[in-house]
């Protein structure tokens, strides 16, 4: 038994990846998502129209954070700044009564501008200088837990089949010696990337149908928006998860490495991603990951569409960076994967030239 | 006229290890041409620098005239020492892969392999997965075979089978490049390459290679006794039913012999090719 004790420690000294993920990793996880980790919401983006705006907005309290104040502006307005993500939280300042509204697709922030208003009522009624307040819930009325987890987990879902799958795809190859024999047919690297992915992108297009429809029909999540801006985004979500699981692939020399990178790239995104904690909550020193985070952005998307009925040009941002994330991922694994199939191009050619100098 | 494959002077370095040192070896058409050397004597080094699967530190190498490119490796074949086969695809699917990967379509399956067309690869004997291999590199038609330890592990029959192959190739036109440890098949090339330490050391046919090295022939009743006596004495004996055949010089076999209590003679004999080789290794290391 000890001389397998000793063996496995020495094996695992030189093992630099698993002993990193072994001893660094818990770690990092610790302090990243104990900074994360956090449901409460102590700052709300909140936008005060109508023509009591400048009164009202006076007397709005932490957690409300007023980010646009105007007495010119009415009910549309708070209403597109809703469905633009530009404030969860909107007041329209009328005389007499003031209307508020909420995203209800902001589940943390709604409960707790809820509990907040309820406060404020009180306090207002016991110092006799209430005035009817009345409030209302878009998006998500009755704040449906699974209204608002389903169109990131369908988000999530393509992450695992993306990248832990695609991820295995060329280290296999290159475990079983066909890599070699790929490099002498006469594919060119976009060849196989591109063979590679077209099999795992229709297989996950057609999960993500399912996991849509499933989320509709059995948990009666609404479909408000426009089906071909959410397939836009998840084309290109699809294709950041790819690219990413082909760079894996191509940065792993055994099974083993691929599924231990594919899993430090997925953790953060199912915690970090605005899945389960909201990311205005999420700690300064963390939450600049949640936007370098592909599935932040995704669900941005599926919940702006899906939820929202957000049209294409209040989705741009994201839209624009998933795109540039899928371009720079997959050009990232065709230069990696460049050097597993196609060596001879440039570092050849500047060999034999070197060669020929010198002779 | 070109040769198929050509390497000038090539090098190849990791670091401060040579793998390849300043190798020129070219492959014509219509010829067989045995890469050996032992373990890490730079044979499949050699191979991947000629395919352009890694660039030499060094040097040239040419591909059907020119820089290996995939224009290029169009018109090679290649069978890996892993074989390059897809374990978990039938033979027909493997064989359907690699004529699109050459842009040809609907290509049928060699007769012979009719019987095991939807057998999964990886459920194959060895024998017959180096046969599939063979006959899909060979599918397209290829200028040029690389062959790298074509016969490893294969039983005699599957060995012949596959030497049959490679001379009908061969005959065919195409230059066949094969490394091997078997000297039974590398007398079959009509050219050796030997290849030492990275170095190539000797090249010609297998009579070149051989050339007029002589080896000991030791006759004793008490042959068994002999052959332990030479062996322990760290000779490379070789015994040939009673005979034993000895890569040495003659009168330090009788040295050792004569110390002994063994009665034998020795007689100076023209060595086969494996003892030529055994020799021109040791010579080399001795060097």
């Amino acid at each position: 038994m000890w001389a397998m004790t000793v063996k496995e420690f020495r094996q695992l000294r030189r093992d630099h990846r698993t002993f990193a993920m072994m001893i660094v990793l818990p770690v990092m996880m610790l302090v990243i998502f104990g900074y994360a980790a956090n449901f409460t919401v102590s700052k709300i983006s909140t936008v005060v129209v109508g023509p009591q705006a400048m009164t009202v907005a006076e007397q709005l309290k932490a957690p409300f954070r007023v980010v646009e104040i105007d007495p010119k502006l009415g009910i549309s307005t708070a209403k597109s700044r809703l469905l633009n993500g530009r404030a969860e939280v909107a007041f329209i300042a009328e005389p007499g009564t003031t209307q508020v509204l909420m995203d209800g697709t902001q589940l943390f922030s709604t409960e707790t501008a809820e509990a907040s208003l309820g406060r404020m009522a009180q306090a207002a009624r016991a110092s006799g200088t209430a005035s009817p307040l009345s409030f209302s819930i878009l998006y998500n009325p009755r704040l449906n837990t699974s209204w608002v987890l389903v169109p990131g987990l369908a988000g999530l879902i393509l992450v695992f089949i993306g990248t832990l799958i695609t991820s295995l795809g060329v280290v296999r190859e290159r475990q079983s010696g066909t890599l070699e024999q790929l490099a002498v047919m006469p594919l060119r690297p976009w060849d196989v990337i591109a063979g590679k992915i077209v099999p795992y992108f229709i297989v996950a297009s057609l999960d993500l149908i399912v996991i849509i429809a499933v989320g509709i029909l059995l948990f009666g999540v609404p479909f408000v928006g426009n089906v071909a801006v959410f397939a836009l985004g998840a084309i290109f979500f699809l294709l950041v998860t790819l690219g990413i699981g082909v760079l894996i692939s191509t940065i792993s020399q055994n099974q083993g490495q691929a599924i231990q990178l594919a899993f430090m790239v997925m953790l953060p995104q199912i915690l970090l991603s605005g899945l389960i904690f909201p990311i205005s909550s999420m700690g300064v020193g963390v939450r600049w990951i949640s936007y370098i985070l592909p599935l932040t952005y995704f669900i941005d998307i599926s919940r702006g569409v899906m939820l929202k009925g957000m049209p294409i040009v209040a989705l741009l941002e994201p839209l624009a960076l998933l795109a540039i994330l899928a371009m720079v991922v997959l050009a990232l694994a065709m230069l990696r994967f460049r050097r597993d199939l196609a060596p001879s191009s440039r570092s050849y050619r500047s060999a034999m030239a070197e060669s020929k100098v010198t002779a | 006229m070109n040769a198929l494959a050509e390497t000038r002077c090539v090098t190849l370095r990791y670091g401060e290890f040579t793998a390849v040192d300043s190798v020129s070896i070219a492959v014509e058409r219509g010829e067989t041409v045995g890469l050996l050397g032992a373990n890490g004597a730079g044979k499949t080094s050699l191979i991947r620098l000629l395919l352009g699967l890694i660039p030499p530190t060094s040097g040239e190498a040419l591909l059907l005239g020119s820089s290996p490119s995939v224009k290029s490796r169009e018109r090679v074949g290649y069978v890996p020492q892993t074989l390059g086969l897809y374990e978990d695809l039938t033979v027909k699917e493997n064989w359907d892969f690699t004529n699109r990967a050459f842009g040809l379509r609907r290509l049928s399956l060699p007769e012979d392999l009719g019987e095991i067309r939807d057998d999964l690869v990886g459920e194959l004997p060895l024998g017959i997965q180096r046969q599939v291999a063979f006959a899909v590199a060979t599918s397209h038609g290829p200028a040029l075979l690389v062959l790298d330890e074509p016969t490893s592990g294969v039983a005699p029959l599957s060995r012949a089978r596959l030497w049959n192959d490679i001379h009908t190739s061969a005959e065919a036109g195409s230059g066949v490049l094969v490394t091997t440890h078997n000297m039974e098949e590398a007398e079959q090339c009509d050219r050796l390459v030997i290849m030492v330490d990275g170095q190539m050391v000797v090249s010609g046919t297998p009579a070149d290679v051989i050339g007029s090295r002589l080896v000991v022939e030791v006759r004793s009743e008490d042959w068994r006794r002999a052959f332990e006596l030479l062996d322990s004495a760290g000779f490379v004996v070789q015994a040939h039913g009673d005979v034993l055949r000895v890569p040495a010089a003659r009168d330090v076999i009788d040295e050792t012999i004569t110390a002994s209590d063994i009665e034998a003679t020795t007689t100076m004999v023209p060595a086969n090719l494996e003892e030529a080789f055994v020799m021109i290794v040791s010579e080399r290391s001795a060097a």
